[in-house]
């Protein structure tokens, strides 16, 4: 059973998605504010975390940035509106995905199987590796080198990386990355991908203000170069 | 990035005139500036005229003025002339008739004269007259009453018309009683002068006039400014912007004014985010209870077989019902978050395939054509093209008796979409009504069709495009967007 840390004040919302969720096959842990979810995610681990942005102690923004500080457990920002400026910043903080209130139980459970399933590592294969530039991109174990350095990548955004290896150089458009790493259809919300190309060049990227890996395709995608 | 911001700006700015319906809601401010069938005359013509009018009035007093004062001096000064004349010939004649050496005629013309016309003398009931006038005529000259003043022993004038010039007559008694010298002047000289006086002055009277034209023009321009200024703003409140304030010029006059003015917009901005805020807080709050109540269903639902029968035929409304709450809720904060302003998130899209997909999606079968040779390229707002392409065909499904087809054309600069419904059209009068909020689609006792349509107007403007109602080949309602790509 696949445990997910619901992060809420409201304890009759809680509750009901506890109940909801469980019928969906989840294993429901609670935090009620930022601190409980911070010790929550320490103590043990959840597979996937559904986080609200409004909090009562801290907001979820910098709850957020904390877990990500020393987890790369997949993170669902629940925001208020789809256009607000909360789901740039809640994705700028480190969620890989969003949604927006009132929640359905199953719904929801889609949304978290789609970023559960493709965070599974690939094990049980031969090591297959994509180079490019001095991007060494070890596709089964996992691991991303940068000039023989490990780059500390979350699972999003490895998988972002290989999609972008794994159709060698060609440009791969908004649309396609939403339906491949994130399971949306055409109407995805783009900016998803946008922030998180942003974020990964920080990490590949030696001056993410000029890339030279992760390279934007104008008005058509994004594509790898060597 | 510059791009992207570039765009976000411009989506703002596409937000601001917001179509003819917001300009409808406040008629006060757009309707109450119409007047009679006979408009009066503008602030700034009245101005004007007032300025050449007093421009006139004042120039036309300082002219008579000066020329009853000019004319009256070079008379006076004319007749000082004429009578030391007179009084001088008098003097040099008298003592030449007691001599009686010479006949009296060319005494006369032999008189020290500058300008006279004509020396004339009545001596012992006689009259004499110089060379160059005949007696008769001379003796018609004189006015029967200045004889008698001169007779009496006075110097007299009198200014006589002579062959329809005026003449200046002057009369000195001689020596004798009863005998007198009158010598007839030209005034034509002094006419012209008067005359050519006359001309300058009026000219100048003109010319004042219409400076005082131009001047009131000039004052009106400067007096105005403030008003188009006004005029400008007012205008753009009416069109839903609620964001303008006059600025103020630290005049006296005008700073109550422009401040009066901005309190008003303050209210009234005021009172209209509170009203979409109302509705974006109401649903807000709405979405907690009813995240609990579709969770609860959810898990209800769930083990709908454990349910005793009769039961599960109110819980099946009940979920029905939650769905459609939820439906509205949505919609309301939707609509209420564009009432209170927002930017649009334009990015390069596909139109011809961005309506294929939500439209085909929403009726769950194939409806839409392209028109080949489209040029659909452009960039929108994703997000809310879908919702209303999406909102159209759901609205035809729903309320039209099906949607019939969803065209799409375009030609690089402007899309067309237009969506057919299988139902009997919607009646003129009404067309203009079916985007209000929660408008009905027949009678009164129908249901109403919700915020689908508002939503689709208010997206659709935002994106500076139109929606129309007309009527489809078939007979059907069709709704038209027209919507710039750009």
């Amino acid at each position: 059973m696949r445990r997910v840390l619901l992060v809420e004040d409201d304890a009759r919302v809680r509750r009901v998605l506890r109940l909801a969720l469980e019928d969906e096959g989840f294993t429901v842990l609670e935090a009620a504010d930022g601190g409980q979810c911070v010790e929550s995610v320490k103590a043990s681990p959840p597979d996937i975390m559904l986080l609200d942005v409004m909090l009562p102690d801290r907001d979820g923004f910098a709850v957020c940035r904390e877990v990500r500080r020393g987890s790369d457990v997949p993170i669902i920002m629940v925001t208020a509106r789809t256009d607000s400026h909360d789901v740039v910043a809640g994705l700028e903080s480190g969620a890989d995905d969003y949604v927006t209130k009132p929640l359905v139980a199953k719904e929801l459970a889609a949304r978290m199987r789609a970023l559960l399933r493709r965070t599974e590592p690939l094990i049980g294969r031969p090591t297959r590796h994509v180079v490019s530039g001095d991007l060494d991109i070890g596709i089964d174990d996992g691991v991303v080198r940068r000039g023989g350095q490990p780059v500390n990548l979350t699972r999003t955004e490895f998988r972002l990386l290989v999609e972008l290896a794994s159709v060698e150089g060609r440009i791969c458009s908004r649309e396609h990355l939403l339906d491949r790493v994130w399971g949306y259809g055409y109407f995805g919300d783009s900016r998803i991908v946008d922030v998180h190309i942003r974020r990964l060049r920080t990490k590949v990227e030696l001056d993410p203000a000029s890339p030279r890996h992760v390279v934007t395709a104008r008005g058509l995608g994004y594509r790898l170069a060597g | 990035m510059g791009g992207d911001r570039a765009r976000m700006w411009r989506g703002r700015r596409r937000l601001l005139p917001t179509e003819g319906t917001r300009r409808g809601a406040w008629p006060g401010l757009s309707g109450s500036v119409s007047r009679g069938a006979r408009p009066a005359p503008g602030l700034r013509r009245r101005l004007e005229l007032t300025f050449g009018l007093l421009a006139l009035a004042i120039s036309v007093l300082v002219s008579v003025l000066s020329w009853v004062v000019v004319s009256g001096y070079l008379l006076a000064d004319r007749q000082d002339t004429a009578v030391s004349e007179t009084t001088l010939g008098s003097s040099v004649l008298a003592p030449a008739l007691a001599r009686g050496t010479a006949p009296v005629g060319s005494l006369l013309g032999a008189l020290p004269t500058n300008d006279a016309d004509a020396s004339v003398a009545l001596v012992s009931g006689h009259w004499y007259a110089s060379p160059s006038a005949t007696a008769a005529t001379a003796a018609a000259t004189v006015p029967p009453s200045l004889v008698a003043a001169v007779t009496s022993r006075a110097v007299a004038i009198q200014r006589v018309v002579v062959d329809g010039h005026l003449s200046l007559v002057v009369g000195a008694p001689l020596q004798r009683r009863g005998d007198a010298l009158f010598q007839v002047f030209p005034l034509t000289e002094l006419e012209r002068r008067r005359t050519t006086l006359a001309w300058a002055l009026g000219a100048a009277a003109v010319t004042t006039s219409f400076v005082g034209v131009g001047l009131g023009r000039r004052a009106s321009r400067v007096a105005l400014r403030p008003l188009a200024e006004l005029t400008a703003l007012a205008g753009a409140v009416a069109g839903g912007r609620l964001d303008v304030r006059l600025r103020s010029h630290g005049d006296p006059d005008l700073d109550p004014l422009a401040r009066s003015f901005n309190r008003t917009v303050e209210q009234l901005e005021h009172r209209v985010r509170a009203d979409s805020r109302f509705a974006a807080d109401l649903s807000h709050e709405l979405r907690t209870p009813l995240t609990t109540m579709l969770n609860s269903m959810e898990v209800i639902a769930h083990r709908r077989d454990q349910l005793p029968g009769a039961v599960r035929e109110p819980v099946d409304l009940l979920a029905d019902d939650l769905r459609r709450l939820r439906a509205l809720v949505v919609d309301l904060l939707e609509i209420s978050r564009h009432d209170a302003g927002e930017e649009l998130q334009l990015e390069p899209v596909d139109v011809g395939e961005l309506v294929r997909r939500a439209a085909d999606g929403t009726a769950g079968r194939a409806v839409t054509r392209v028109e080949p040779g489209s040029d659909l390229d452009g960039h929108v707002d994703k997000r809310r093209l879908e919702r209303v392409v999406a909102n159209l065909v759901a609205n035809a499904e729903h309320h039209g008796g099906g949607c019939v087809a969803v065209t799409v054309e375009g030609d690089g600069d402007t899309a067309r979409i237009t969506v057919d419904d299988a139902g009997p059209g919607i009646p003129e009068a009404q067309r203009g009504r079916v985007f209000d909020r929660f408008a009905r689609a027949g009678g009164s006792g129908e249901r109403g069709v919700g915020l689908g349509l508002a939503i689709v107007q208010r997206h659709v403007a935002a994106h500076g495009g139109t929606v129309q109602v007309t009527t489809s080949d078939a007979g059907g309602a069709r709704l038209v967007v027209v919507l710039p790509l750009h």
